[in-house]
């Protein structure tokens, strides 16, 4: 702790705490153009200079930690005086677009020269042509930046794509995209939202609508497990009469939260739907006549609830595949931690100086854990193992080390890995020599992963203190997944790491928490909710019965960092809800969110009723959004299984993974994210499967045939080939083990 | 001391405006007056004042010119509002005033953006840039307003009568031998752009894991930092980058793409620091280049001098695959030698000479024979050790029981002795005949406590005086002891001898680690290539060519036994000036180097300078290094380097001290 004064009043900071962060919490106030608080300092405005009573000259608030005893003063002549022209030569030349400008009325630039009083242009400059570049969904007008370099911190320190970087050239200073002509990159959008003015824009929102029109809704993203915090903003269509409103843009609060891609430009996934009787009839006759009811995790609580509420009234069966695999997985977890819930989050992340990864494609399955990674390891210079059958090069410049397993082979990596993590830990005799029993020469060969590399491994992290393993949804649905869940327990058990399980959809945790689930037979009379059935209703895909998408509702949902999370109305819904259905066979409630509350205590959820969840970030970026679940304690009596002999997965095999930005089916039909549904490959791939770039061909799952192109694809390497899951049926990626052996047949050429 | 017609530099007030030649005042300061051999200098303005040499200068468009100079050299610079909006605006108001279009206000709106410059900018160039720029406007305020009331253009300002030569710098950057662009990397440090870290390092220092580690540093000498509290830990930080490029397991990094081959072929003889350096710049330029090398192994003596446990060797091979990366041929276990050097003149376009000085030298004592067994030169102790322990070539060096005495005083003796610890000695001494500030000026701190805190006994102000031995097997040594005592005049004090205070030490051996010298065998005699008076091949140290046409030299074989960085820099420049020669067969300097050695000239650091603008007490960060009982009896190496944090917090310390100096002539 360090004691310091601003303008004479005592503040205390903490350690590596600098004078501008100290002097917000104590608030104070200190103008800043380029600061952001998740990054390091641009240090590029200079507007945040003080004077200090150890100092000649002015000296930078937001690099500079205070010393002990340092007298600290923040507004004076002088320093309005220079802060003041700052702000003027901000303003030299800069276009008067403000009547057009998308930026108008939420700009920094703007406020802050009003705040100055700058009425005219002070300085004059010589000014060259710039030219407006239009990269995809982003557009810069390099006229109107200001080169405070947020974009180009935000891009390489929390996203990781490093696709854009300052070309410096004094006054033609501009923002490039980084070795490329085009911008190459996730687009997950962040830079516009950083930016302070109008020159990074969303090229679909530009000149649509002015900021002070725009209603802003805070609701949750519906489109992974990550439970981002995101704003839909929206404004009537045309000045007419009862015009419907639509959602003109996302934004979020970039300062403390991030968001991707999907999340900012994948909103417009609404359904209409209209108040018919005699359909609502027939839903509920299909549910009287039904065996189950099967959906997916596009569902908030409120709604598992209510289908909960109808398997015990109506005593049918629920089906959810993806969330039973995440159930029974966590059953078997808790059987050895003996706690319900894994004890990682993706602050956990943030803050590790050590991190493993294995089984998920992370940077399209759960891009928030991605940013938690790349933010460790620029920050921390966290040692990043990623262990997977497939590399990803987006990962390339966080991964310290990549340590490639045989498809199928993951129950015996895990044990290997395990291994070596709990060597000299205090553990049971008993599991001493289930660890000693471990044919190592047969796993190690089987999985293709060599003793050195566990080695090297351990080696990296011997000086980690704070360390992450991180559960990709690969092994939900692994054969052994129940033996792997305690393997990861015991991990969690017995050393520093913290583990987190990317669970596979948006509220797979909270359905997993609240509902039954039953096996699904395939077979029976089905009505599917978001799903495959006799009878069809929801938001995704051509139902029967059209209800509310989740930007149409309100409710909550459980994300990754087992916090529930209230969403609400973005855009109105004119038909029935699943509550209306639920009424009309016998459950009482008169608003789906009265649910909320009734949320079982047992699994950690505590009675806050729905009006009652907060939904917004404080000005020092304190979580107030919905809370935090209890992690129950439960009767750890598990104990570790043999490791069976590990599978061999040979021939054409597929490995189910979307593309950047994609999810589900609200994802594949919203207007501005590219749907790429090409199953890609490398060339080793083509050649064993005799296909080239382009071809049209046919893959034939155990499960069905698919028709598709396919792509070469330079980035990727060996003889696994990514097939999208977003676009068939209902997008779940995580109803079966991803990996999957296949036949591929060539149809023809699309040229 | 400089001739001027005028000078504000450094603060003096240096005006002979309206005097006699010969009644003018002198500069303090090594002013660059000759530009080179052809050309005379008319001004020199820079970060601290401007000086002119003759009363004919038209200082509005030196002014003019200096600020546009700023636009153009604004690599370092656009990074800031007050930097990027004010420096244009300097230029603009400068020029239009120069072309004879200004207005009295304009003046004042210059005084106050330079203002805002001073005291906002993020850089010290853009704080200093608008030092002169007031000087001129303050004592030729005449000049200025004859161009504003007469609306005409300045003396000189339709005339090219003049060249305009500028140059960034910075004080830790002038102090590098190897000029690296210091605030550059740390910059990239700072905002976690590894990547861009590791490439302003690499434009003129490809070894980035070496000199993370084993370099002497004397940037840190002159960090201006040190004004105000401890320098930036300079050395440390340039790991980050290297590590970065190696943990992601990325291609290399290189500063600029290879050019394509330009036909033209080089051979350089060793592999060591200045060889490496010599043939990745070449390479980079799209020059053929073979490297000889002796040894079985590449790196020189970094790889078999410098033990493992402070230049691991699987970081120095990252290093030299950046270098091999480019096309970069190397034949090893081949000894150059003068038949062969005859054969590479019709070969090769060019060669450059980098072997080193790979022969120890003796201590010149009493009986000292080499016959006698026990005794020892510290470089064949060290390549023995290093031979095996880095690439498990010969025997593991045991010296359980033994007493080994070491005779020096710089980093290879610290080797020496620290090896010998490592290698299980019974007892280690080093005998220095001066002191122990002495011994820390010429090696580190660091390296003289760790060997201290390992076991090794050092002995001062002593030297061996005689080998003693039976049968040509060593058995002990006498040695005499010296005493500093001051001259009566004034003058420096000299090392006496204190008669009787002799002793003898009972040892095992003996290894002399006072200093090497060159093998120079390879050079053909009937080239008569002339050397230096130690014995080194000579050149004129700016150039690097010998007194052979077409035969280069760089590193230690030309400079004397001296640090990693200084042969990094001499073959950086060696490399420069090659890959001109073999095109156009000229010797010939940037102008670039040619700034860069008036400025090493002027120095650019000013230790007496108080510092403004930054709050001193910020303490510099120290990575952890290994416990003793960790250490000393395995080669794991002894500092573990920056944590993230650590390396953070420091790079925040540094003040980014670029500066602009620009000659006009």
């Amino acid at each position: 702790m360090i004691n310091f004064t601003i303008n004479g009043q005592p503040v205390i900071a903490s350690k590596g705490e600098t004078i501008l962060q100290a002097a917000r919490k104590a608030g104070f106030y200190i103008p800043t153009m380029c600061y952001l608080e998740k990054t390091t300092p641009c240090a590029s405005c200079r507007l945040c200079v003080v004077e200090t009573d150890k100092t000649d000259g002015l000296i930078l608030s937001c690099q500079t930690p205070p010393t002990e005893g340092l007298g600290v003063t923040i507004n004076s002549e002088r320093l309005e005086q220079e802060r003041t022209n700052i702000m003027r030569l901000y303003d030299v030349n800069h276009p008067l677009e403000c009547g057009v400008c998308d930026k108008s009325g939420a700009c920094d630039l703007q406020n802050k020269t009003l705040e100055f009083g700058v009425s005219a242009q002070h300085f004059s400059a010589k000014e060259h042509h710039r030219t407006i570049e239009h990269w995809g969904l982003i557009n810069y007008d390099p006229s109107l930046c200001i080169l405070c370099e947020k974009c180009v911190h935000v891009c390489n320190e929390i996203i990781g794509d490093d696709a854009i970087e300052l070309q410096f050239g004094g006054y033609k200073s501009a923002v490039i995209p980084k070795n490329s002509e085009v911008l190459d990159c996730t687009f997950c959008g962040e830079c516009i939202a950083v930016c302070p003015v109008g020159a990074l824009v969303s090229s679909e929102f530009q000149y649509s609508a002015n900021a002070w029109e725009l209603t802003q809704i805070p609701a949750t993203c519906a489109h992974c497990s990550a439970g981002c915090s995101l704003t839909y903003e929206v404004r009537h269509t045309s000045n007419s009469i009862g015009a419907k409103a639509k959602i003109y843009r996302v934004t979020n609060n970039f300062e403390h939260t991030t968001l991707c891609g999907a999340g900012r430009f994948g909103f417009d996934f609404a359904v209409e739907g209209t108040k018919d009787e005699a359909e609502l009839a027939k839903a509920v006759h299909a549910i009287q006549n039904a065996t189950a009811i099967r959906f997916n995790s596009l569902i908030t609580n409120e709604e598992a609830m209510i289908l909960q509420g109808l398997k015990e009234k109506l005593g049918i069966k629920l089906y959810n595949e993806e969330a039973r695999a995440y159930q029974s997985f966590m059953a078997a977890y808790a059987s050895i931690s003996g706690k319900t819930g894994f004890g990682g989050s993706l602050d956990a992340i943030v803050q590790s100086d050590g991190i493993i990864v294995l089984g998920g494609r992370i940077v399209t399955d759960n891009p928030a854990v991605r940013y938690a990674m790349t933010t460790a390891a620029r920050h921390r210079g966290a040692k990043v193992v990623y262990m997977h059958p497939l590399e990803d090069e987006w990962l390339k410049n966080v991964v310290t080390q990549f340590v490639k397993y045989e498809v199928g082979t993951e129950e015996g990596v895990i044990a290997m890995l395990a291994k070596t993590l709990l060597s000299g830990a205090d553990i049971s005799e008993e599991t001493k020599t289930f660890f000693d029993g471990l044919d190592e020469g047969y796993l190690c060969a089987e999985s293709n992963v060599g003793d050195e590399e566990y080695t090297h491994i351990a080696k990296s992290f011997a000086r980690a203190k704070r360390k992450t393993l991180i559960i990709g949804s690969d092994v939900l649905n692994h054969e052994r997944a129940s033996n792997i869940a305690r393997l990861c327990a015991m991990i969690e058990t017995y050393t520093e790491f913290s583990i987190v399980v990317v669970a596979g959809s948006v509220n797979t945790i909270g359905i997993s928490l609240i509902c039954d689930l039953d096996v699904d037979t395939f077979g029976g009379n089905v009505v599917g909710y978001n799903a495959a059935g006799d009878y069809t209703m929801g938001s995704i895909g051509d139902v029967m019965l059209k209800l509310p998408s989740l930007n149409s509702q309100e409710g909550t949902f459980v994300s990754i960092n087992h916090q529930v999370l209230p969403t609400n109305v973005a855009v109105a819904f004119e038909g029935y809800t699943l509550n209306d259905i639920a009424n009309a066979l016998g459950l009482v409630s008169q608003h789906t969110i009265d649910y909320t509350e009734k949320l079982p205590v047992s699994k950690g959820f505590n009675g806050t009723s729905f009006d009652s969840l907060g939904n917004f970030y404080g000005a020092l970026g304190e979580d107030n959004r919905g809370y935090i679940l209890e992690n129950i304690d439960v009767e750890a009596n598990g104990i570790l299984e043999e490791v069976e002999d590990l599978p061999e997965f040979n021939g054409t095999v597929v490995y189910r993974c979307n593309p950047v930005n994609q999810f589900n089916g609200y994802t594949a039909r919203t207007k501005q994210l590219e749907k790429e549904a090409t199953l890609r490959g490398s060339a080793q791939f083509a050649a064993a499967a005799k296909i080239g770039d382009g071809d049209k061909i046919r893959i034939e799952f155990p499960q069905g045939t698919q028709e598709r192109i396919f792509e070469l694809d330079s980035t990727l390497k060996g003889t696994i080939a990514l097939v999208p899951a977003y676009d068939v049926g209902f997008g779940e990626l995580n109803e079966q083990y991803r990996f999957e052996k296949v036949k591929i047949m060539r149809m023809g050429s699309e040229s | 001391m400089s001739k001027v017609y005028f000078s504000t530099w450094r603060g003096e007030q240096i005006n002979n405006i309206g005097k006699n030649d010969d009644a003018w005042e002198n500069s303090a300061y090594n002013l660059p007056l000759e530009y080179n051999e052809h050309a005379h200098s008319k001004a020199f303005i820079g970060w601290d004042g401007v000086a002119l040499f003759n009363p004919d200068v038209d200082v509005v468009r030196l002014a003019t010119e200096y600020a546009a100079q700023y636009q153009v050299y604004s690599e370092a610079c656009g990074r800031c509002a007050p930097g990027r909006w004010g420096g244009r605006i300097l230029y603009d108001l400068l020029d239009k005033i120069a072309r004879g279009e200004g207005a009295v206000s304009d003046m004042e709106h210059l005084k106050e953006v330079s203002r805002t410059m001073q005291e906002t900018s993020k850089c010290e160039i853009g704080k200093t840039v608008p030092n002169p720029l007031l000087d001129l406007m303050t004592h030729f305020e005449s000049e200025f307003m004859a161009c504003i009331e007469n609306q005409k253009p300045s003396k000189h300002y339709h005339m090219e009568d003049t060249n305009y030569i500028a140059k960034i710098t910075a004080p830790c950057m002038d102090a590098c031998p190897a000029h690296v662009d210091i605030p550059a990397y740390i910059e990239g440090v700072r905002d976690l752009r590894f990547d861009d870290s590791l490439m302003a390092t690499r434009q003129t220092m490809p070894l980035a894991h070496t000199c993370g580690r084993v370099c002497p540093h004397p940037c840190e000498t002159e960090c201006r930092r040190t004004n105000l509290d401890e320098p930036i830990s300079i050395m440390e930080l340039k790991r980050l980058g290297a590590d970065y490029e190696t943990d992601h397991g990325f291609g290399f990094f290189h500063p600029s793409e290879k050019k394509a081959s330009i036909g033209k072929k080089v051979a350089v003889i060793g592999a060591g620091p200045a060889g490496l350096t010599g043939a990745y710049y070449l390479a980079l330029d799209g020059i053929d280049v073979d490297v000889y090398e002796e040894l079985p192994v590449l790196g020189g003596e970094v790889a078999v001098g410098v033990p493992e446990y402070r230049m691991p060797i699987d970081k120095y091979n990252q290093d030299i695959e950046a270098v091999r990366s480019l096309g970069v041929n190397f034949i090893t276990n081949t000894k150059v030698t003068a038949d062969m050097m005859r054969q590479f003149e019709n070969d090769y376009d060019a060669t450059l000479v980098a072997t080193g000085t790979r022969i120890s030298k003796k201590v010149y004592c009493d009986n000292e024979r080499k016959e006698i067994a026990g005794y020892w030169g510290a470089i064949d102790m060290l390549d023995e050790v290093n031979l095996f322990v880095k690439y498990g070539i010969g025997q593991d060096l045991d010296l359980t029981g033994k007493t080994v005495v070491c005779v020096g005083g710089g980093f290879t003796s610290m080797d020496v002795v620290r090896c010998s610890i490592r290698a299980n000695a019974a007892k280690v001494i080093m005998l220095y005949r001066r002191d122990e500030k002495t011994i820390i000026k010429n090696t580190t701190y660091e390296e003289y406590h760790e060997a201290v805190e390992e076991g090794v006994e050092f002995i001062f102000h002593s030297a061996v005086a005689r080998m003693n031995d039976e049968n040509d097997v060593l058995k002990s040594l006498t040695v005499d002891r010296y005493e500093l005592v001051p001259d009566p005049n004034g003058g420096r004090p000299t090392l006496e001898k204190i008669e009787g205070a002799s002793f003898d030490i009972e040892c095992d051996f003996l290894i002399p680690a006072v200093s090497q010298s060159a093998d120079l065998k390879l050079i053909p005699e009937e080239w008569e290539v002339e050397r230096t008076s130690w014995a080194t091949i000579k050149t004129n140290g700016k150039d690097y060519m010998t007194s052979r046409k077409g035969i280069f030299a760089a590193g230690d074989c030309e400079y004397g036994p001296m640090t990693i960085v200084n042969a990094v820099g001499q073959a950086k420049r060696a490399a420069s000036v090659m890959s001109r020669y073999v095109v156009n067969g000229e010797i010939t300097l940037t102008d670039d180097e040619i700034m860069e050695d008036h400025l090493r000239k002027l120095k650019v650091y000013d230790k007496k300078e108080k510092i403004v603008g930054w709050l001193p007490g910020l303490p510099r960060q120290h990575s952890e290094v290994l416990t003793v009982d960790e250490r000393k009896d395995n080669n794991r190496e002894v500092k573990y380097g920056f944590t993230q944090e650590e390396a953070l917090a420091e790079a925040e310390r540094c003040m980014r001290c670029y500066y602009i100096a620009m000659v006009a002539h």
